[in-house]
């Protein structure tokens, strides 16, 4: 095979949701665990975006020189729409550069995976980024609900060379019914029976897709907690050599941040990439049981990163979380956008925006943010420009924080005005409550949902502080 | 030697505040009437044959933009030249402003410039708040109108060591003018406490630092100075004025600690009038904000840079201070009806100049008053208007 894994990047929504806060809410007891829940202002798209840029920096490589994208996700923020193109734009892709959004269940990160592995080995493209992502909204009320998971991952692909080499693959379907969401609906639901899915539909179509692979350790995911133990086990009994025992690498994930379907696969091995070893990474989704077995032959870069990514998280008790999903909603008038999403401001404003472009005057090298609306130039009146990359780290100049907000906003909103690297200058909200920001700190530009409008998402960029344990170097440019 | 051309023979408004019971027309009418009755040898209606209106939003009471030139039709004056102004927070001061010029061109005798603002009749969730979804859908999202003026005080207190006892001692000061004045919408001293506790509005700023959302009307009438004589023997002459504009975004501010355009709109203002900051005896100035107020007295000369805040609690700007401003309780007490502010500051202005402010009066030694407006997108707009009594 002639697939290698470059690098890794991981995201996670970031709230984590206590499993006993929900129980509780619907009268039964206990539980133990926790899931990554998205606030307000994620979705599938700015975490696909996180794991992305992270994958990326990790293998030093250009956005531009990506050839190809695949994202898969079972909840794309477009059902129908744009997904793939504001992601493209947000990550700075060349205009050339192809691919697609794969959807349709929890299968479907594996389902790009597989797409970028056939471009590779056809010969057609040397570099492929993958994408999974899932962060969906769960039945309200169900066992579901309290193990649905937000987080991402991404690969940077190379026919060429890396770190790791794909060795092997299995796969099994069968026609059956789990976890789904219904056409117009917008609530995932989950299994209609645990122990029909459990013995008669998961256990033994993994069993299936598992054999023939000899590697010693295994992601895989699973919509109870308790099922990829059940799966491993059964592995080191039937399938591996006498004094050899498979282990699970996934368990850490899976507990830290629930079930994150889609994203699952390569999530739950991306802690282990870091590790030499024979490594099988497993999918499942909507009667589809795949197996890939790679060969890590040194650490994969972003690997030794993951734990420390995953670990940023905040608590939130549920009816945050029912709030952040509109399960919870106010009643009251709500503020329009002055600007309809489809209007012609945002056909001609989607790419400087989302791309986090200015225009740098070509007399006094001022850059104009953003570019349409600046013919002249603020500071000589110069009327020719460079289009360039805005840096994505800076140095807090002044900012408030916002209390009083009709809906749809929230308060504390903070509004921060950042003297970026570059030496432009920008305002954007703030990604935090605020607390954490100051005259002079040193931020950085995330990608973020700032609203979803009369059904569209929006996307922009938000400033939090550079935490200490994830300098982003070589993000500025 | 001042401009003068144009003289001011009379100046009225109507009791600032949330005025439920009145529509804009009957508020219109009010502060017509009060002008009017404010000439002091009697002035004929018939006489006026232009109107400049002053209203900022007419979405605000249900008008979508075609509000405002009408308003002579309430007046019983339909038929004259009407022409609506807006301007943003300078408004007002700005009809004032074209309204002179109008005057001075010769195209026009007597000229009204009314300000009419109806900032109640929504509820602050639709009114002003909504702003905040206005304007760019990323870059300006959430700018809702203290996030105007708060960054500045973010910056001013890290660069100057403005305190919020400094801001807060402006609302105190400008809240006990305002008991002062009949015709302010808050009649009731704060204390520097009150201030401090009150809750956030938008982090410097808390909500006593704000001016209200007040309904209010306010009216002038303009002649040229040779006709002055014809309605009172006490007028009024306009000096000097100035307007300047800046950047739009917050983000292309060059500086966080001071408005640009205030600093230029007075330089046209003190040159037009030939006089300096110094020879002022009095300003109403636009502290939408109690920073606000700290920026603009530096802005326009009366303090150094930096010493707004410390002018400030230390008294100088109190009626009987060194340079007294907003002796009518200002924008955070008497209200911010954003058309009829600009006209209802210089209807102080007169007042003092013609030394009719009762309680408020302040002393006159060059006989100058000044009265500065700044806002829009990005403050990007400012006025300043020169009122003097010298002929």
């Amino acid at each position: 095979m002639t697939c290698f894994v470059q690098s890794v990047g991981v995201a996670a929504g970031r709230w984590r949701l206590p499993t006993s806060d929900v129980n509780q809410a619907w009268g039964r007891g206990g539980g133990r665990g926790q899931s990554a829940v998205c606030g307000p202002d994620e979705d599938s798209l700015t975490l696909a975006w996180q794991a992305a840029d992270r994958a990326l920096d990790a293998a030093d490589l250009a956005p531009e020189t990506v050839e190809a994208m695949w994202w898969g996700t079972a909840r794309p923020p477009f059902a129908e729409g744009p997904s793939w193109t504001q992601l493209a734009a947000v990550l700075r892709l060349a205009p050339a550069t192809h691919g697609f959004v794969v959807s349709g269940s929890s299968h479907s990160g594996i389902d790009a995976f597989v797409a970028a592995l056939d471009a590779l080995e056809s010969g057609r493209i040397d570099t492929a980024l993958v994408l999974a992502s899932d962060a969906v909204n769960p039945a309200v009320g169900g066992v579901f609900e309290a193990i649905a998971g937000a987080g991402a991952v991404a690969l940077v692909l190379s026919r060429v060379s890396g770190a790791a080499v794909v060795t092997g693959a299995g796969s099994t379907w069968a026609p059956v019914l789990d976890r789904y969401r219904g056409d117009s609906e917008d609530e995932t639901r989950e299994t209609y029976d645990g122990r029909l899915f459990r013995e008669q539909i998961f256990l033994p179509m993994m069993a299936e897709a598992a054999g023939g692979s000899n590697a010693t350790r295994w992601s895989i995911p699973d919509p109870d907690g308790r099922l990829a133990a059940t799966v491993v086990k059964r592995l080191s009994v039937v399938d591996m050599p006498p004094d050899t025992l498979a282990t699970l690498v996934s368990s850490t994930a899976r507990a830290e941040l629930g079930d994150t379907g889609a994203a699952a696969p390569w999530l739950g091995a991306a802690a282990a990439l870091t590790e030499p070893g024979s490594l099988a990474v497993m999918a499942y989704g909507a009667g589809r049981a795949t197996r890939f077995d790679v060969d890590v032959t040194s650490p994969v870069p972003g690997a030794d990163r993951v734990a420390a990514d995953l670990a940023v998280s905040q608590p939130a008790n549920y009816a945050q979380v029912l709030r952040a999903r509109k399960r919870l909603t106010t009643t009251g008038e709500s503020v329009e956008m002055a600007v309809p999403p489809g209007s012609a401001m945002f056909v001609r404003g989607n790419r400087e925006t989302l791309g986090l472009l200015g225009g740098r005057c070509v007399d006094c090298a001022t850059i104009n943010i953003p570019p349409s609306i600046h013919p002249a130039c603020v500071s000589c009146g110069g009327t020719k420009f460079d289009e360039v990359q805005l840096a994505r780290t800076g140095t807090v100049q002044t900012f408030v924080i916002n209390h009083t907000m009709p809906q749809p906003f929230e308060a504390p909103l903070p509004l921060i005005v950042v003297d970026l690297d570059d030496g432009s200058r920008i305002q954007l909200q703030g990604a935090t409550d605020g607390s954490d920001i100051a005259i002079d700190t040193r931020v950085e530009l995330v990608l973020r949902r700032y609203t979803v409008e009369r059904g569209v998402p929006i996307y922009g960029w938000k400033v939090q502080p550079i935490s200490a344990g994830q300098p982003i170097e070589g993000a500025s440019a | 030697m001042s401009w003068n051309r144009v003289a001011v023979i009379g100046a009225g408004l109507i009791k600032m505040g949330e005025l439920f019971d009145q529509s804009y027309e009957q508020m219109a009418k009010g502060a017509f009437d009060a002008a009017v009755g404010a000439v002091d040898l009697g002035f004929d209606p018939s006489l006026i044959d232009a109107a400049f209106v002053a209203t900022q939003r007419g979405t605000l009471w249900g008008q979508e933009g075609i509000g405002g030139n009408t308003v002579p039709s309430a007046l019983g004056l339909a038929g004259i030249a009407c022409t609506r102004i807006e301007n943003a927070c300078p408004t007002g001061s700005d009809a004032f402003r074209v309204g002179c010029m109008a005057v001075a061109s010769g195209v026009h005798d007597v000229v009204l410039v009314i300000g009419v603002e109806k900032m109640r009749d929504k509820s602050a969730e639709e009114g002003l708040l909504a702003r905040a979804a206005a304007g760019h859908p990323i870059y300006t999202r959430g700018e809702s109108a203290p996030v105007l003026f708060a960054p500045f005080a973010t910056r001013h207190m890290h660069e100057f060591g403005t305190t919020r006892e400094m801001l807060a001692s402006v609302a105190v000061k400008n809240h006990h003018n305002g008991v002062l004045d009949p015709y302010a919408h808050f009649q009731s001293e704060v204390t520097i406490e009150q201030v401090l506790n009150a809750p956030p509005v938008c982090h410097p700023l808390h909500l006593l630092d704000c001016c209200p959302q007040t309904d209010g009307a306010a009216a002038i009438l303009i002649t040229s100075a040779e006709r002055a004589a014809e309605f009172t023997s006490t007028p009024v002459f306009v000096a000097g004025f100035g307007v300047a504009t800046d950047h739009p975004y917050l983000h292309e501010k060059s500086t966080f600690v001071g408005l640009p355009a205030t600093v230029l709109a007075a330089e046209r203002a003190y040159e037009m009038a030939g006089i300096g900051a110094a020879d002022i005896d009095m300003a109403e100035v636009h502290d939408c904000f109690t920073i606000t107020e700290i920026l603009d007295i530096e802005d326009l000369g009366f303090v150094e840079k930096g010493k707004g805040g410390i002018a400030s609690l230390e008294g100088d700007t109190a009626i009987n201070g060194r340079i007294p401003i907003n002796t009518s309780g200002g924008l955070l007490a008497k209200g911010h009806p954003i058309g009829a502010t600009g006209i209802a500051q210089l209807t102080e202005c007169w007042w003092q100049l013609r030394e009719d402010a009762g309680d408020r009066q302040v002393k006159l030694n060059s006989g100058f008053a000044l009265q500065h407006n700044v806002g829009g997108r990005g403050s990007g707009v400012s006025v300043v208007n020169i009122l003097t009594r010298n002929p």
